[in-house]
């Protein structure tokens, strides 16, 4: 099954059953439906399927105040840059509500992004940094890159009380939904998945990485090197205890992360290590000053072969 | 009965005034740490809408939110704990001025950000519909805040959706220190609204009671026709002064040095809410409400 297919399956499954559902957003139940991601939505007779205004900025505040009112309200969003013309609402309505915490009730607001990797987009849809969103305010949110993290963050996360940005890969949304098998733990509530458990080092993926870096532990497997990996999920607020403890077995970590920005969530986790002697510590990033502001092939690649070379002892 | 009711009205406008005169003397004596901005001039529009107000439904207000929340509130003490930022303020001393609400009484939500609350109160007046509560929303603004797109944004939507949300934009023709002739073309606000299809109502000269039953008649259409309204209010901001060059300014926050215990009266014209009242209850029973609700509020915060 293709990840948008699963996405849409799941995303179908939470949200007719419960009361008071309110989904809205651009074109989600016209045209191709968000490639996809929005097809055959149905609420309860209680709830609404709104073809909405193009008004992003509005529709973040709507959203708001659809969960201060006690509903749950959810804003499919077609290409997360257009987020930004709801910061304001990100910032500064999400942390009034926060600070009054009688406001929450039970009502929740979820935005679901479709963050635009896929390339060839032109220089106004570059942005893929989940992260920047979130960390303006603090922000819980959560890219879904696999099975396994989709399942448990739409389960335990989607439409309930609260607010959270949820990351949808469009590179991602014409592949065959990625099954990890069965991943070795959780951390909190679906910020870091660890998939894999192993001495030779510790991969830490970030932002939309997960299949590169997933690729990149089965070419260290096969020249015998197992490792430990983590996905971070959620680019904020993150309890990094567990791949602290992960590192100090290994002595070498890997992080990769795909974002463009200047500041990415992978540099707050390489901070922890500041002073700290490692055997190794290989950070992959994208280049400032790569083309990315034409239409070009957004695909971040891994020299794997370096980063094999570096691991050696 | 309509006499007691014209003597209650009085009563909360002068209120409401002397309530803003006791805050500024603290403002001037340096109490404050938070940035305050006094709404005298806008007592009748605040009663007004206090009064309209009926059980379950929901007031959004902007930065300028004082009045209404002493209407609302119905008490000094809380509010000036507030703004002093004091466990016992009305909101625990968490909110201060700017985001200061009452839920209890109404005020869900008040944003500092021009334009901003447009929209949240399209989602509470969405919420109130799909949760079948029956309320009417009502959301404030001022004269440079429908200058935001989201004012154009959240008529639509909430044209759109057939929410009953009354928009009261407050035109006092000041964003802080510049007039809407320094900074924009004229904008007429009922071909705006009536180009989106929603109904238009004008309000001017503080007449607390046309307010009442202008207000009034909008919650019951909006009511009655799942649709929302656009109320524009004339206001002035009093507190203005002349600085020593001689330029006019306006009053936007801060205390206001022109407004002194000694002066109830504020403007020898319909611009000033408590002309207005003066008018109605006679100078003499004028004198007599303000010296008797000054020594109340005196003897609330004291």
């Amino acid at each position: 099954m293709k990840y948008v297919e699963y996405l849409n399956n799941l995303i179908n499954v939470e949200t007719a059953k419960p009361e008071h559902v309110v989904l809205f957003g651009q074109n989600i139940n016209a045209g191709s439906c968000l490639a996809g991601l929005t097809r055959n939505l149905a609420v309860q007779p209680s709830g609404r399927v709104i073809n909405s205004t193009n008004a992003e900025n509005s529709l973040v505040g709507f959203g708001f105040g659809l969960m201060m009112g006690g509903v749950h309200g959810v804003f499919f969003m077609k290409q997360m840059d257009f987020l930004l013309l709801g910061t304001d609402h990100l910032v500064n309505t999400y942390n009034i509500i926060r600070s009054v915490r009688h406001q929450l009730k039970d009502g929740s607001f979820t935005i679901v992004a479709v963050v635009v990797d896929s390339g060839y987009e032109g220089p106004q849809s570059a942005l893929n940094n989940f992260a920047d969103f979130c960390s303006v305010a603090r922000i819980p949110g959560f890219t879904i890159t696999n099975k396994v993290d989709a399942d448990f963050i739409f389960a335990r996360h989607f439409l309930q009380p609260g607010f959270r940005i949820i990351g949808v890969s469009q590179r991602l949304e014409r592949a065959d939904i990625i099954d990890p098998g069965e991943q070795i733990s959780t951390v909190g509530d679906g910020e870091i998945f660890q998939y894999s458990e192993g001495e030779g080092a510790t991969l830490v993926s970030f932002n939309f990485s997960f299949p590169q870096v997933l690729k990149l532990r089965a070419s260290l497997a096969a020249r015998g090197v197992p490792t430990s990996h983590f996905n971070v999920n959620s680019p904020v607020a993150v309890d990094w205890t567990a791949i602290k403890e992960s590192v100090s077995r290994t002595g070498k970590i890997v992080v990769v992360d795909d974002s463009k920005s200047g500041h990415v969530a992978a540099d707050a986790l390489m901070a922890e290590f500041a002073g700290i002697p490692l055997t190794k510590k290989i950070v992959v990033k994208r280049k400032l000053g790569e083309d990315w502001l034409h239409p070009v092939s957004d695909l971040f690649e891994i020299n794997e072969e370096r980063v094999i070379d570096e691991l050696k002892p | 009965m309509a006499e007691t009711n014209d003597k209650k009205i009085a009563e909360e406008i002068l209120r409401l005034r002397l309530s803003q005169i006791l805050i500024n003397e603290e403002y001037k004596a340096g109490k404050f740490k938070i940035p305050i901005h006094l709404a005298l001039g806008h007592e009748a529009i605040a009663v007004a809408v206090s009064r309209v107000l009926q059980d379950g439904d929901k007031l959004i207000l902007s930065h300028r939110n004082m009045a209404y929340n002493l209407a609302r509130s119905k008490r000094l003490k809380p509010i000036l704990y507030e703004y002093l930022l004091e466990p016992t303020g009305l909101m625990g001393g968490r909110l201060g001025s700017m985001n200061l609400m009452n839920p209890a009484r109404g005020i869900i939500y008040s944003s500092s950000i021009l334009g901003n609350n447009f929209s949240v109160a399209a989602g509470i007046a969405m919420a109130e519909k799909i949760m079948g509560r029956g309320g009417a929303t009502f959301v404030l603004g001022g004269d440079g805040s429908m200058e935001e797109g989201s004012f154009y944004e959240g008529l639509v939507l909430a044209k759109t959706l057939g929410l009953r949300l009354v928009f009261i934009i407050e035109n006092n023709e000041w964003s802080l220190g510049t007039h809407i002739s320094e900074r924009r073309c004229p904008i007429d606000l009922q071909q705006m609204s009536g180009s989106i299809g929603i109904q238009y109502l004008k309000l001017e000269g503080n007449h607390t009671h046309r307010y009442i039953e202008v207000l009034g008649g909008a919650r019951e259409e909006a009511l009655r026709r799942d649709d929302p309204a656009c109320v524009e209010v004339i206001v002035k901001t009093l507190g203005d002064r002349m600085t020593e060059d001689g330029r006019y300014i306006n009053y936007h926050s801060g205390p206001a040095p022109t407004v002194d215990m000694t002066t109830v009266v504020l403007r020898e014209n319909e611009d000033d809410p408590l002309f207005v009242v003066r008018q109605e209850v006679g100078p003499e029973r004028f004198g007599e409400l303000s010296e008797k609700i000054m020594q109340e509020l005196q003897n609330e915060i004291r």
